[in-house]
């Protein structure tokens, strides 16, 4: 053998060796064996192997723990109540938690390896959580940034309320070598058990919303995951200040169009403020003026925020917050029903209608929203 | 010159799949030490100060927050400061930061034409964090790359 191959290759054999080692080692010593997980008191109880983070060993028995970054450790979205000791909370878990959440035990499902049998709470809603399959029946440009995808489940149904979320698995593309699975509200209708619709605006940088935008065709399959949250429509008499922009118009198009179907909450009025910064960003202008014509309780306020001259824009203008400040002060009535809030999009936003509506007299605890982040 | 231990275990982390599923590198094949000095060099030849070109990323951002999500004019730019859920460690552990996604282009290139890193910069707190404490820009091909010749033509 050639002498100058003899170093290298006994490197290489030795590396083989050391790795073939800690695979074995790693193996027998991170056996945890068969577990028991038991949730809500023993509601629920799971057989499992141990040694994988929790939030993937419930995703495998289909507990669908929210998760905006798969496992990542980077969204805070999987808390969960660890009734018994796994021992102190990870560094990578702190940035999430408030000092309450620690000293209850809450806990990132992604960051728990299941080592022993676990007793855990989750909220009994996530036990209809599924995960559908899908095809990509149909997708539409709504504007240059935003795209309504339109899935036809392949089987099964799903039931939700208007409001909710799913979760999207997109799968490796380009160089994203791993599925991520991103939150999108549902703009389509609860009676329609066989279909998803989603309102998609590309984030630059994205890694959902590039694959939407760039690589998905109709005809694709894709897995979705759901439903999820709590932001719907209360039972009250109480007119409905719906405040959104771009995306953020998913939940809202949902729900008022279940409305208008099922007639429920016959008291509320509805005032739907949608702002956007020129006519090329705004989208259903006519079907959500049509949607006033027909239904005399909904309101649909429309306003632009940098309108060109060349637009001709007959409807409000101003930043969506000024705008919604001069219809509760001059034109939303005052009655004895009161007002609440519903909110969709960017802490940002929210923050900023917040400040509005409580200036306004809609306190804190009648505002609803979804906060993107 | 050797590299520090708390510099290699920042560079492992910058794979894609460990922070972000992207990773902080995109296709380039420079060691991320390269990457820094490069650019580190780059920034002199242009005249450019990490603090002040940091300062005034978060200048946009503030400014851009206006917009409540929608895209804002500010000057000759159009700035759009957006949210997404959760916070991204920094690869060197020295903070935690909101995750959110700045864009940043001129008035009269549309998005649909934007290239990213020619036409536009895109951004985050912890792309400000990088820039400022550890001077690194990410790799060419990621989305988040901090570009100099392109901070030079729009911001300043």
């Amino acid at each position: 053998m050639n002498p100058i191959l003899v170093g290298p290759l006994t490197v290489a054999g030795i590396s083989t060796v050391l790795a073939l080692i800690i695979a074995v080692l790693d193996k027998l010593l991170n056996n945890y064996g068969e577990v028991e997980i038991s949730i809500n008191g023993g509601e629920k109880k799971l057989k499992v192997k141990g040694g994988s983070p929790l939030l993937g060993t419930l995703a495998a028995e289909n507990i669908f723990v929210p998760s905006a970054c798969g496992g990542r450790g980077t969204c805070g979205a999987c808390k969960c109540k660890i009734v018994s000791d796994v021992g102190p909370h990870l560094p990578t878990e702190t940035p999430f938690m408030s000092q309450k959440e620690i000293e209850s035990n809450i806990h990132l499902a992604c960051q728990v390896k299941v080592r022993k049998s676990l007793e855990i709470e989750l909220p009994r809603e996530l036990f209809s959580i599924k995960k559908y399959k899908s095809h990509v029946e149909k997708i539409r440009d709504l504007t240059h940034d935003i795209k309504e995808v339109l899935f036809s489940l392949d089987e099964g149904e799903i039931e939700f309320v208007s409001g909710q979320y799913v979760q999207i698995v997109i799968p490796p593309y380009g160089e994203i070598k791993e599925s991520v699975q991103r939150a999108y509200s549902m703009s389509s209708v609860p009676s329609d058990r066989t279909h998803v619709e989603l309102l998609i605006r590309l984030v630059p940088g994205g890694i959902a919303t590039t694959y939407v935008h760039k690589f998905l065709k109709e005809g694709d399959a894709l897995e979705l995951v759901g439903p999820f949250g709590e932001f719907r429509v209360h039972d009250t008499p109480a007119a409905m200040i719906c405040v959104a922009g771009g995306s953020g118009m998913a939940p809202f198009k949902s729900i008022f169009y279940n409305l208008y179907e099922t007639n429920a909450f016959p008291e509320k009025e509805i005032w739907y403020f949608f702002g956007a910064r020129t006519s090329n960003d705004m989208f259903y202008l006519d079907e959500l003026r049509k949607l006033q014509e027909k239904w005399p309780r909904f309101h649909f306020v429309a306003a632009l925020s940098e309108p060109s001259p060349e637009e001709h824009w007959q409807g409000d203008t101003g930043l969506i917050t000024d705008v919604l400040d001069r219809y509760l002060q001059t034109k939303v009535p005052k009655n004895d029903k009161g007002w609440e809030g519903y909110l969709c999009g960017s802490p940002g936003m929210i923050n900023a209608c917040i400040n509005v509506m409580k200036k306004n007299g809609i306190t804190e605890d009648k505002i609803y929203y979804d906060k993107f982040a | 010159m050797k590299t520090s231990p708390a510099d290699k275990q920042a560079f492992q982390r910058m794979a894609p799949g460990v922070i972000t599923a992207a990773g902080f590198l995109g296709d380039d094949t420079r060691s991320p030490e390269r990457i820094i000095e490069e650019d580190g060099i780059f920034f002199d030849e242009l005249g450019l100060d990490f603090d002040v070109v940091a300062d005034r990323l978060e200048e946009l951002q503030r400014k851009g927050e206006a917009g409540l999500g929608e895209p804002i004019t500010v000057g000759k730019l159009l700035v759009q400061s957006g949210d997404a859920r959760g916070m991204l460690p920094c690869p060197w552990g020295d903070g935690f930061f909101h995750k959110n996604a700045v864009s940043v282009r001129p008035i009269d290139v549309p998005l649909d034409s934007c290239v990213e890193g020619e036409d536009m910069l895109i951004y985050s707190e912890l792309s400000v964090h990088l820039l400022r404490v550890h001077h690194f820009c990410q790799g060419r091909g990621s989305p988040f790359r901090l570009e100099p010749s392109l901070i030079k033509r729009l911001l300043f």
